[in-house]
């Protein structure tokens, strides 16, 4: 199945967009920040139909938007508990504008807009992976600057604040690369079935280890292996691959789970 | 070590009347007063947190907000998100440069400090125990362990005995007094049981209808009784 090129292409995104996803999803469950993440890849279906209306890339449009909307919630809540009603503010905005987006768009958009909701990661193209290699190369020049203060502000933000952290500074960066993040595991799994990705790894990794590095090994293996594991899987079976990575990261977690219960018992 | 001139503060409004203080280095001070009365704020400007209202204010012999690797500050109330597993050593270890740039590079020297502070706030037993199950005494000693890691000179503690039981505040005390004596560290304490550590201290601010003043015995705030400092 490999010398086909969409697979070609398949296997390289997926390997891209689950190594930078495995990353922030450690972020994502220490700040808990799930409605987050929820929120902006509900938010970049404003953004993919806003670019479709005016004929660009979808993936365009979803970072124009994710980013904008990253740094309103950001702006608007600094604290890690603060965030959750300055996300709903902005989400209610943001989709919103996507409804009027579709409205103006009816006339041929339901294509686009299931690949938006679903994913399709057969469809990604060579320029596609360029774009996500180039967007993975700035989160990690980022995460390279700000990993560490990132760090300790998600974890005891009344301490960073007493050691004058730029918190709201912090609190912006984190959401931009979390937009960024969002806009490039839309192409795989689609907006609908971002957590997969963007939570499921880092929460299996908590329940298993201990350190910021333990856990991001953990947390980015499992999602490369996941996502390689479903895209055999769903060639071989032609089922969805959303599909077949949701139902193994699901699966994984479960487990995790339970493992942890036996074992606190 | 801590020097005001004519401070007066506050958020946005003025909160005590203009007060001079020079709190020498290596003593243990107590800040009483009502609630609300400003004793966190004072804290927050020693800090940097809070820009004072006016006058001014040195912290060893700089700015505030300038000297983070010097002075350490254990919260009232604090917020901790940690994942299922993380210990109380990661803690510690986070917080030696947590506000550094960079990624979190650990190397072998930040343990071995890390395991001599949990060994001197007697923290070791379960420094790999995941942080979440442990006691509130034994948070506090780990938020101890995180404080003293950089081995500071200023140590702000903002009412580390509330929610202890006797015991475990004894122990705390005691922990607190032998830092003290081994290591050339000034203590700032707010708390409501300074009768359980007037045997330690060396001098009180005490913070009463927006007046501050200083004394060096507890019933002269009783009485009234201050001196200059």
């Amino acid at each position: 199945m490999w010398e086909y090129d969409f697979m070609q292409n398949a296997i390289l995104s997926g390997i891209i967009v689950s190594t930078i996803c495995g990353i922030v999803s450690v972020f994502v469950v220490l700040r808990r920040s799930a409605f987050a993440a929820h929120a902006l890849s509900h938010m970049s279906l404003t953004g993919a139909a806003m670019a479709m209306l005016l004929g660009f890339s979808a993936i365009l449009g979803q970072l124009g938007v994710n980013l904008i909307a990253a740094l309103a919630m950001g702006f608007l809540g600094d604290k890690v508990k603060k965030n959750d009603l300055a996300i709903g503010v902005v989400l209610t905005f943001v989709l919103g504008l996507g409804a009027y987006f579709l409205f103006l768009f009816q006339n041929n958009y339901s294509g686009g807009v299931l690949n938006i909701l679903f994913g399709n990661i057969l469809t990604v193209s060579k320029a596609q992976i360029y774009l996500l290699i180039a967007l993975s190369i700035g989160i990690l020049f980022i995460l390279s600057i700000c990993a560490r203060p990132l760090l300790f502000a998600s974890i005891d933000p009344t301490l960073a604040e007493a050691k004058n952290l730029p918190t709201r500074f912090l609190s912006i960066i984190f959401f931009s690369i979390l937009a960024i993040t969002v806009s490039m595991a839309c192409q795989i799994v689609g907006a609908l079935l971002i957590f997969v990705l963007l939570i499921i790894p880092g929460a299996i990794a908590g329940l298993w280890c201990d350190g910021f590095y333990k856990s991001i090994l953990v947390s980015v293996l499992i999602a490369n292996i996941s996502v390689f594991i479903s895209l055999c899987v769903a060639y071989q079976f032609n089922l969805p691959i959303s599909f077949c990575i949701t139902t193994l990261m699901s699966f994984l977690y479960a487990i995790s789970y339970i493992k942890n219960l036996v074992f606190k018992s | 070590m801590i020097e005001c001139k004519n401070l007066v503060l506050g958020y946005n409004k003025a909160i005590s009347e203009p007060f001079s203080l020079n709190l020498p280095n290596n003593q243990w001070f107590g800040i009483i007063g009502e609630n609300g009365c400003g004793k966190s704020t004072f804290m927050k400007t020693i800090l940097g947190n809070i820009k004072p209202i006016s006058g001014s204010i040195r912290v060893l012999d700089k700015a505030p907000g300038n000297s983070n690797d010097s002075i350490a500050y254990i919260p009232q109330e604090r917020e901790i998100n940690t994942s299922e597993y993380t210990s109380g050593l990661t803690l510690i270890e986070l917080s030696y440069n947590g506000w550094h740039c960079g990624i979190p590079f650990l190397n072998t020297a930040t343990r071995k400090k890390a395991l001599d502070i949990l060994e001197l706030v007697g923290a070791t037993k379960y420094m790999y125990q995941p942080f979440s199950t442990l006691s509130g005494g034994q948070k506090k000693r780990i938020y101890l362990a995180q404080a003293l890691i950089n081995r500071p000179k200023l140590l702000l503690l903002d009412e580390p005995l509330a929610d202890l039981d006797p015991e475990a505040k004894q122990h705390f005390i005691e922990t607190l007094n032998k830092i003290h004596k081994q290591h050339d560290l000034t203590l700032l304490i707010i708390s409501h049981d300074m009768h359980q550590i007037a045997m330690d201290l060396d001098g009180y601010i005490h913070i009463k209808d927006s007046q501050v003043h200083y004394c060096q015995e507890l019933p002269c705030i009783r009485e009234g009784v201050y001196v200059g400092i």
